[in-house]
């Protein structure tokens, strides 16, 4: 027998055995072929991340620092009032010039353009810095998002910047959404600032009772009031010092702790540069009360009863689970500005198992009718046809399983699909070679014809499908990425074991030496 | 076995009647869709889906009359207890979904403002009440969060398997739960009404965004098979096959209108796939034509030509068709709720892929092919009659 023949056996049956490896799972790959969201249950997340915080909050910035600066040099403080998410508008007091103030600008704002109108100083911050603040303020909510993940033991997270100011965020095998969500949402912004005065039971009643001239230097926030059993029974407000001496970017470590009533609390510790400024912070305002600002709301405020220099804790109303969801997100540090959920898909696990379970169940059924079908038509044909079919399920799963694609449930669909046109492969080759046939020509003939004449053909329909896979990868997310994924890679395999395999199956039965005189197809 | 022994159809002939139908069939779509619009699903209107299964009887008419106009209908089976809510789309970004299930759940559990919701939360936070309880006496180490994490694990997998609890029998009976585990369950948790099977949420910048993307993909598609096909073949050809699959992709989008279906973003892909699938049987008789054309010598009209080329690849249009139709049906019978959409329109579009090859491309071609002729008489091709028996088409006066 021909000894090429077997060469392209082994050729085979090598295939079959590297892709048959790759889909067996093994101990320490117990899941060959990656799961999409949609089959293994997860969340996946688009946010907006609201930059033009970040902006204000760098103008709000630069208002302070203008104030501060010209108080240390003598200067009266001007008035500045923010009149964008970009600008703010700073007013020298009545006979003094501009001219001091504008120095101070170009010596210690360099981000900002300085414009004069009128008596008036117009600061804007350049348009190149903000879009690299913006640009920073991404990749930082991407950083803290990815440690708060990580923190949650998620495996094999997604979290990637799209766009301007977008994070896709994908967590495969997340059950719970709503504490998920949560704890990636909050901003936890944390920080330790002086109470001025309160509690008040409205803001409005806060607001007046601060005096006239401090009115501009404290913000009024609410505050959980609690019984003395540490349950929530309302909301009562304090004014709190705009001033920000000590913020979460100073906290080392946080963890919960049990505090005195059995109560969890939250004990942090301070980094080397935050223990000075929280040592200075509490040594000057013993007896005064400190307000534990998270997120624009007042946690609490305890009474300072002597320093601190590098560790507290926090006491709250909190349940348990709050309290670790808050030192968890301590722990990884703030969001530079909150977030909005644009789309949201969540799977949960029991809908997934349910979906692979009917995937499996349809492909298997549509393979045996695919077979049963095929047998019956072709007869010893048909056999072959189906040995290529098996081969092409291997080479389709093993391929997934090297590549590390990701199976989904249209991308099961997408298997089967593939299988029903992988057939198409086989069919137009048997009816050309039953159309040779039939002009009187041998069986070797016949089968040389068949597969040559149909060789274009094959390829031709091939490449249309593929250019439509490849728009459908392009156009897709997802789930139909994977569908996408899973037809490109059957197409392959079924040129490859239409030419390759069924042909050398008919030269194995039908050799050339021995001029077989029937074929059954 | 063979389907057809030595098939002699004239195609050609009934194209008008294939036109006439065709356009029937489009047009019943077009005005079922002006007059009571497309079913556009949550990927392409916004708003939100979120699928809930209950311990009970379903609350259907609680949930009709919560604010928010949501549309409640059944998911699956009626003895599957399960229900599809739809929120529609709202001008402000949100979590739609997510409020809208925390809301419900607060609302039908009384209880969760003590206990935990077993059918709620996830192994996660369970892992976090066992750890906290330590029933087995495990300690504070780093193993026995893992065991924890471990048991939770599989209460929640065996949640997964059941679809929701019904009894706290069931939790108690997953391997591992001991009786003090299973009494920190009687005590600190409870079985709540619903288990949430998805939800999904989608604000008006990305529903917007979306259908960009998905019209987009639909027409490049569709040119650039109608580049390929004029590259390989012929100008003729090329439009011949992009009207081939803008025919299918309306006939799909008029079975989509009719029958109510979502059209969503598996729809999308499905027609996109047709888009693929539908200029095969296009392919393979332009190729049998091309060969034909080499091979014959008798000079043959572009009518007699495809009615030979597609007589002759008549049974393997059919046995793919076939074929793939099959599997659809399989997928579309046991494939689940989750892609019933995708199934049916590709189903419809390997139908409408079949027929159009056989009877709207050929029209197309051979109008085109007539139409050029008239505009140079001098230079048409003397008609001979046909090979192999095949009667020359009729040709109009």
């Amino acid at each position: 027998m021909n000894r090429n023949i077997w060469w392209k056996v082994l050729l085979i049956l090598g295939v079959l055995a590297v892709f048959t490896v790759a889909i067996i799972p093994t101990k320490s790959n117990p899941e060959p072929i990656r799961r999409g969201l949609d089959l293994k249950g997860g969340i996946h997340l688009k946010m907006r991340v609201n930059v033009e915080e970040a902006l204000r909050l760098e103008v709000d910035q630069a208002m302070n620092t203008l104030r501060t600066q010209a108080l240390s040099q003598n200067l009266p403080a001007p008035v500045s009032r923010r009149v964008t998410n970009t600008a703010f508008v700073a007013a020298p007091p009545a006979g003094v010039g501009t001219g001091e103030y504008e120095r101070i600008g170009r010596d210690h704002l360099p981000a900002f353009e300085i414009t004069r109108t009128g008596n008036d100083l117009r600061y804007t911050l350049k348009s190149t810095s903000a879009k690299d603040l913006g640009r920073d303020t991404v990749e930082q909510a991407k950083e803290a998002i990815d440690r708060r993940v990580n923190a949650l033991g998620v495996t094999e997270p997604i979290i990637v910047p799209e766009g301007e100011d977008r994070i896709v965020i994908q967590l495969p095998g997340v059950d719970d959404p709503a504490r998920v969500k949560d704890i990636i949402k909050t901003t936890a912004q944390l920080q330790f600032r002086m109470v001025e005065s309160g509690p008040m039971p409205t803001p409005q009643a806060m607001f007046d009772a601060v005096p006239a001239n401090k009115r501009a230097e404290v913000d009024i926030l609410p505050s959980d009031r609690s019984d003395e059993l540490g349950r929530k029974v309302g909301v009562e407000y304090f004014a709190i010092n705009k001033n920000v001496p000590v913020s979460g970017r100073d906290l080392k470590n946080a963890r919960v702790e049990k505090g005195q009533v059995g109560t969890p609390v939250i004990g942090f510790s301070l980094t080397p540069d935050g223990s000075p400024k929280f040592a200075t912070l509490t040594r000057s305002n013993i007896n005064r009360r400190l307000a534990i600002v998270l997120d624009n709301k007042v946690v609490s405020a305890p009474n300072i009863e002597s320093e601190i220099t590098d560790s507290g804790i926090i006491k709250g109303s909190f349940t348990q689970q709050e309290a670790s969801d808050l030192a968890l997100v301590l722990r990884s540090g703030s969001l530079p500005a909150s977030l909005t959920t644009l789309e949201e898909r969540t799977v949960g696990p029991s809908l997934g198992r349910d979906s692979i379970q009917k995937g499996f169940m349809a492909t298997a059924i549509g393979f045996v009718l695919l077979v049963v079908a095929i047998i019956l038509y072709y007869k010893g044909a048909g056999v072959n046809a189906v040995l290529a079919l098996l081969l092409n399920l291997v080479i389709l799963l093993g391929m997934m399983a090297y590549f590390n694609a990701t199976l989904t449930l249209p991308g099961i669909a997408g298997i089967i699909l593939t299988l029903g046109m992988a057939v198409d492969s086989n069919v137009l080759v048997f009816e050309r070679i039953r159309e040779e046939m039939r002009e009187g020509k041998t069986v070797r003939a016949s089968i040389e014809q068949g597969f040559s004449r149909a060789f274009a053909t094959i390829i031709d329909t091939h490449l249309t499908t593929i250019i439509s896979a490849l728009f459908l990868f392009q156009f897709g997310t997802g789930p139909i990425k994977g569908f996408a994924v899973t037809l490109l890679i059957g197409l392959g395999a079924s040129v490859f074991t239409a030419f390759f395999v069924s042909r050398m199956i008919f030269d194995i039965v039908y050799r050339p030496t021995e001029r077989p005189k029937e074929l059954s197809i | 076995m063979r389907i057809f022994d030595n098939p002699n159809y004239d195609f050609i002939k009934w194209r008008w009647h294939a036109v006439v139908f065709s356009l029937i069939v489009i047009g019943i779509g077009v005005a079922m869709f002006l007059t009571q619009g497309i079913n556009l699903g949550v990927d392409f209107a916004g708003g939100a889906n979120i699928v809930l299964k209950f311990q009970g009887e379903p609350p259907v008419a609680e949930l009709r009359a919560r604010p928010g106009n949501a549309t409640i209908q059944q998911y699956g089976r009626a003895e599957e207890r399960s229900l599809l809510i739809r929120l529609p789309q709202q001008k402000t970004e949100g979590d739609y979904a997510g409020d809208f299930v925390e809301a419900l759940h607060k609302e039908m559990n009384p209880e969760a403002a003590a206990k935990h919701d077993l059918n709620y939360l996830g192994s996660d936070r369970l892992t976090g009440l066992l750890q906290q309880a330590d029933p087995d006496n495990r300690g504070t180490t780093p193993a026995a969060g893992e065991y924890y994490l471990d048991l939770a694990r599989r209460i929640i997998a065996k949640r997964s398997e059941l679809g929701i609890f019904t009894s706290m029998d069931q939790p108690r009976s997953v391997s591992g739960v001991t009786t003090k585990v299973a009494e920190v369950l009687n005590t600190r948790t409870f079985l709540g009404q619903f288990n949430v099977l998805s939800q999904e949420t989608v604000g008006p910048q990305v529903g917007k965004q979306l259908q960009g993307k998905a019209l987009w993909a639909l027409i490049a598609s569709s040119l650039a098979m109608g580049l390929y096909i004029w590259f390989r073949f012929d100008f003729v050809f090329g439009v011949a096959a992009i009207l081939c699959i803008i025919h299918d992709v309306l006939v799909a989008m008029a079975f989509l209108v009719l029958m109510r279906l979502e059209f969503s973003l598996n729809v999308v892909a499905a027609l996109l796939t047709i888009v693929g699938y539908s200029i095969n049987d296009t392919v393979v008789t332009y190729d049998r034509v091309r060969e034909n054309k080499k091979k014959i010598k008798k000079p043959m009209s572009l009518a007699e030509h495809l009615n030979l080329a597609m007589n002759q690849t008549l049974s393997r249009t059919i046995l793919t068709s076939g074929s793939v139709f099959l599997v659809l049906v399989a997928l579309l019978i046991f494939g689940g709720e989750v892609i019933r959409g995708f199934s049916w329109i590709l189903t419809v579009g390997v139908f409408s892929g079949t027929y159009s090859t056989l009877l709207i491309v050929p029209a197309v071609a051979v109008a085109w092919d007539r139409w050029n002729e008239r505009r140079r008489p001098a230079g048409a091709a003397a008609r001979v009659d046909a090979p192999n028996g095949i009667p020359a088409p009729k040709r109009r006066a």
